[in-house]
């Protein structure tokens, strides 16, 4: 991997906050991590560990408090120019976890799926328009006669795929993908990664790929960030997290994937993460690099301790 | 319990069910068969349309459909009436050409069908001239109240910057009695049709507003309403193309909830006083006329003609409404 | 199989469900034996049938619902001639419990969770008041939730979900069932979570000893807790097994897709095997195997003629008519293959 030269996107000490009753509700605070062009990078977390949040705070449906979010080195959360917010808005697409949700019922393919062009004028007569529709559909495996029907007529994985579509026409960079599958049946899962994985190929994507399940983003990532409660806890290039999982956390998430496979599945030892067990009171934990390119929220004790465990 | 090698090994058949279903298929079956991997796509194939599947699921509630058609022949019949021969005019005062006394109080016959009320004006044709108004009132109140409810609840509900003000616009609005705000506006102006019409859309349109905002608060954050914000979509599209339709349903019920409403106003307005002037005859003009009468046995038909009318518009919209805000939602739609 | 005896036996069950004029069959014959004791997942897409499958053993079928053919055979009774409820609280929540996916469902908000267990408890173990109140407490700790005494008081809300659902289950036991149906018991719970709960339900079924049905679309649950997998399909179960048979010894071509579909079992950079198509419409007639439309490899007779079981070995079935000895043999997808290379063989 190349030095960080060819970052797509980066996030410096990303803080988000929810109004709440009586207060503010931190979903995230002190994210650091960067996104090279063309690879896919996981975003790993239970519900409510704020991963969904970094997504939308990238494509600006939530606020960022504090922190900077750089797109090609430059700073798109905030106060940005038209022209930066129209560039962004093309440049960095998402799809959505739930395909029953969030397609506009009221809408016909075609509508849907051009939106976003229609949104940037990026065509000149209607001819060129649906010429688009008929060509992102295709290009996500659906029929083009598709594009005269309401979003009800069709099943979930034919629904995530036209979402996939939706965001294709804008032919983004970066696509936020955002539990894409985990609302889909297992027979449909498939057909929806493959279809993620080749026009990654074709088109060049790089995708932030948001889940909760560590074995699917094994198999599609090339890192993966681990978060816990707002915080990032490790970040490594997949199969080395696989292999050497040093935060208590992620060996804990690890040790619970169930695997379809009767006779380890019995073997099988949980761990249990207790935030408690770790005493922060006087040595605070940072950010720290341990070895190249995996990083794990540690106190200078653990760090120390870390290093010892990568180095046998 | 098998051994290891009848995993490896090929498939052993023995057939535990239903005998030997296939002992006399051909051969030939046992051949792999063709596949087609777009069939798979090509489910659901139909051209389904929202406003035909609309039209067909309200067309197969006969009951509304009949209530449909009876609220319609009543409303031509309003503005038939007049046109038919040998009418009366609803505001002349009947005398008899013999005594020179007017025809006080005649219970239906032939010659009147409702009979006459107590300065001898024909029932029939004041009924009829009644509903023409209580029923144009109701609808455009109805009408008026729900594009202005429409147009500043949307906003209100959509842009987050605009709620504090529009809330608080709301609350002084809605703390004022709607009797007063009618009251005063009756007092100001000349009582009237336009005056009724215009007060009584002052007094509920931001009733209308209210319920449209909380309507929109609740999907605006669906999920694709926020893949709409990625995708760019300026805010008075996703509120006209994203919003608004998802709301027809709710949208209709509440304004065809709201004419029988507006005419139950009407009534009520009259009864206290400020209402149309006596010599526009309106059904609440009709009402308050038959209940002034009410502990009269022999003349209780002023008010039973009126109060069937109103109880048929009332009735009416109400089911029409509940049909249409069924039929208009997909989730009927099979 | 060890000749343990059936404690639930279904026999050729059809259930139909009128929606809008139309007729749709949720379960096209479906038989199934639940032997004592054991852990029987059930396994299959949305809309397989799987959740309807087991609601007719409690009596829970929505309105517009009915068997229509078959029996369901528990201790004596055919649970499938049920007609009124009187009969079905015999069995329901007293034999037979079930544990939803969402804990809410389950749960009376407005109410403590003490009070919730405290009043099945009176109802099935005939306690009263001060007794049936510790014995509620003694089910709250048994189902690890920390300081039962103090949780005792405590409303749903102030639960977490995995709480919740423990919650639940102590409830489900508090009539000491016979039979625990537990519906997708984890869906909506975190892994860490999950894990925990499924460990719980292991420890509760060794101590209780009563019988497990899991009904999930998790094949890694299934590893974790099944000793024996049906497979559903279209409202039909396509092949029964051990666990073992199923996951390294898998006959039938939709029980191929779903695992070799997994991307656990995929290789990376490679694409998956996927399944094209969606599953059948069961308002429809269907004709043969459900599954063939979908199945590249289809045979000729699958859209003919509605496969039979098949026996591969004792125990082990699987409705396909690749098991016919006139078919042509067909080697499994790769990832089924690599499964069997790593079946340690013997080791059962």
């Amino acid at each position: 991997m190349s030095d960080g030269t060819d970052k797509l996107l980066e996030i410096r000490n990303l803080r988000v906050d929810f109004p709440v009753r009586g207060g503010l509700f931190t979903a995230v605070r002190d994210v650091n991590f960067s996104i090279r062009k063309g690879e896919t990078f996981g975003l790993v977390g239970e519900s409510g560990s704020g991963k969904t949040t970094i997504g939308r705070a990238i494509v600006r449906i939530a606020q960022a408090s504090s922190g900077e979010i750089l797109f090609r080195g430059r700073r798109i959360n905030g106060r940005i120019t038209r022209e930066l917010d129209s560039e962004v808005v093309q440049k960095i697409q998402m799809i959505f976890q739930d395909p029953m949700a969030s397609l506009n019922e009221r809408a016909k393919v075609d509508y849907i799926v051009s939106e976003g062009i229609i949104n940037l004028g990026k065509f000149k007569n209607e001819a060129e328009r649906l010429a688009l529709v008929e060509k992102a559909l295709l290009e996500v495996g659906l029929l083009p006669e598709f594009a005269s029907r309401f979003p009800h007529e069709f099943s979930g994985g034919q629904r995530q795929r036209i979402g996939i579509a939706r965001s294709l026409i804008m032919e983004p960079e970066l696509v936020i993908c955002d539990e894409p599958i985990s609302a889909l049946d297992v027979s449909i899962r498939a057909q929806v990664l493959n279809l993620m994985s080749e026009l990654q190929k074709s088109k060049g994507l790089t995708y932030l790929f948001i889940a909760h399940d560590l074995s699917v983003v094994r198999f599609i990532t090339d890192r993966i960030a681990v978060i816990n409660k707002g915080e990032l806890v490790e970040l490594a290039e997949t199969e080395e997290l696989f292999a050497h999982p040093l935060h208590p956390y992620t060996r804990a998430l690890l040790s619970a994937i169930p695997v379809p496979d009767p006779i380890l599945e019995r073997k099988k030892v949980l761990i249990v993460y207790d935030p408690a067990s770790r005493d922060y009171r006087t040595d605070k934990p940072a950010w720290t690099e341990i070895a190249a390119g995996h990083f794990a929220r540690a106190n200078e004790a653990e760090a120390a301790e870390y290093r010892r465990l990568l180095a046998r | 319990m098998a051994d290891g090698k009848a995993v490896a090994a090929g498939p052993p058949a023995a057939v535990v069910a239903k005998g030997d279903a296939a002992a006399g298929a051909d051969p030939a079956l046992f051949t792999f068969a063709e596949f087609d991997r777009d069939a798979g796509e090509r489910i659901g194939w139909s051209n389904y349309s929202y406003w035909r599947s609309t039209l067909h699921m309200f067309l197969r509630n006969r009951v509304a459909l009949f209530l449909l058609v009876l609220l319609g022949t009543i409303l031509a019949f309003t503005f038939l009436q007049p046109l038919l021969p040998n009418q009366r005019s609803p505001t002349l005062i009947n005398i008899d050409p013999a005594t020179g006394r007017q025809f006080r109080n005649l219970v239906p016959s032939a010659e009147y069908w409702f009979g006459t009320n107590s300065i001898g004006q024909d029932l029939w044709s004041r009924i009829w001239s009644g509903t023409r108004t209580s029923l144009l009132i109701g609808i455009i109140v109805g009408v008026v109240e729900m594009v202005l409810g429409i147009a500043f609840g949307a906003i209100w509900g959509y842009v987050r910057k605009a709620d504090r003000v529009f809330t608080e616009v709301y609350n002084v609005l809605n703390n004022i009695p709607t009797t007063i705000v009618l009251m005063l506006l009756a007092y100001i102006m000349r009582p009237s049709f336009q005056t009724m019409v215009i007060a009584m859309c002052a007094a509920g349109w931001h009733g209308v507003a209210r319920f449209v905002r909380n309507q929109i608060v609740i999907i605006r954050d669906r999920e694709y309403n926020l893949a709409s914000r990625c995708l760019g979509t300026p805010t008075h599209r996703i509120i006209m193309k994203n919003l608004l339709p998802y709301l027809v349903s709710v949208i209709m019920l509440q304004t065809a909830l709201s004419i029988p409403g507006t005419i139950g106003w009407e009534v009520f307005l009259t009864y206290i006083g400020i209402g149309l002037p006596v010599s526009i005859p309106s059904l609440g003009n009709l009402v308050n006329e038959g209940r002034l009468i009410m502990m009269a046995p022999e003349l209780r038909y002023q008010l039973i003609f009126p109060t069937i009318v109103v109880s048929i518009i009332t009735i009416s919209f109400y089911v029409l409404g509940n049909a249409f805000s069924d039929a208009s939602d997909p989730r009927n739609h099979v | 199989m060890d000749g343990r005896k059936p404690i639930l036996s279904v026999r050729d069950l059809v259930v139909k469900f009128d929606l809008r004029g139309r007729t749709l069959t949720a379960i096209r014959g479906a038989s199934l034996d639940l032997l004592e004791g054991e852990t029987l997942a059930i396994v299959g897409e949305s809309g397989s049938g799987k959740s309807v499958f087991t609601k007719t053993f409690i009596g829970m079928l929505d309105q517009n619902g009915r068997v229509d053919s078959g029996s369901i055979e528990f201790e004596g009774a055919d649970l499938a001639g049920y007609a009124t409820e009187a009969e079905w609280l015999r069995v329901r929540g007293r034999k037979i419990s079930m544990v939803f996916q969402d804990p809410m469902t389950a749960l009376n908000p407005l109410r403590s969770i003490g009070r919730q267990i405290q009043e099945v408890v009176e109802m099935h173990r005939g306690m009263s008041g001060r007794q049936a109140e510790l014995a509620a407490i003694e089910l709250l700790d048994h189902v690890g939730i920390p300081d039962p005494v103090r949780r005792f008081r405590q409303f749903p809300h102030e639960f977490s979900g995995g709480m919740r659902q423990r919650v639940v289950i102590a409830i489900a036991m508090a009539c000491k069932p016979r039979i625990l149906i537990c519906d997708e018991p984890t869906t909506a719970l975190d892994v860490t979570i999950q894990a925990q709960i499924l460990r719980l339900i292991k420890a509760l079924q060794s101590d209780f000893g009563f019988t497990t049905i899991y009904i999930t679309h998790d094949l890694g649950v299934v590893a974790n807790v099944a000793d024996r997998v049906a497979v559903m399909y279209a409202g039909q179960i396509v092949e029964t097994g051990s666990a073992e048979d199923v996951f390294y010894d898998p006959r039938h071509p939709y029980t191929w897709a779903l695992l070799s579909s997994l991307p656990q079992l995929g290789v990376k950079g490679k694409p998956l095997f996927s399944i094209s198509g969606t599953p059948p419409n069961l308002f429809n007639e269907i004709k043969g195997d459900a599954f063939a439309p979908r199945n590249p490899r289809a045979l000729r007779i699958d859209f003919e003629l509605q496969p039979p079981m098949f026996q591969v070995s004792p125990g082990h079935q699987a409705a396909t008519w690749l098991l016919d000895p006139r078919a042509p043999a067909l080697e499994p997808p790769a990832a089924i293959q690599a499964m069997r290379a790593r079946y340690p063989g013997g080791e059962r």
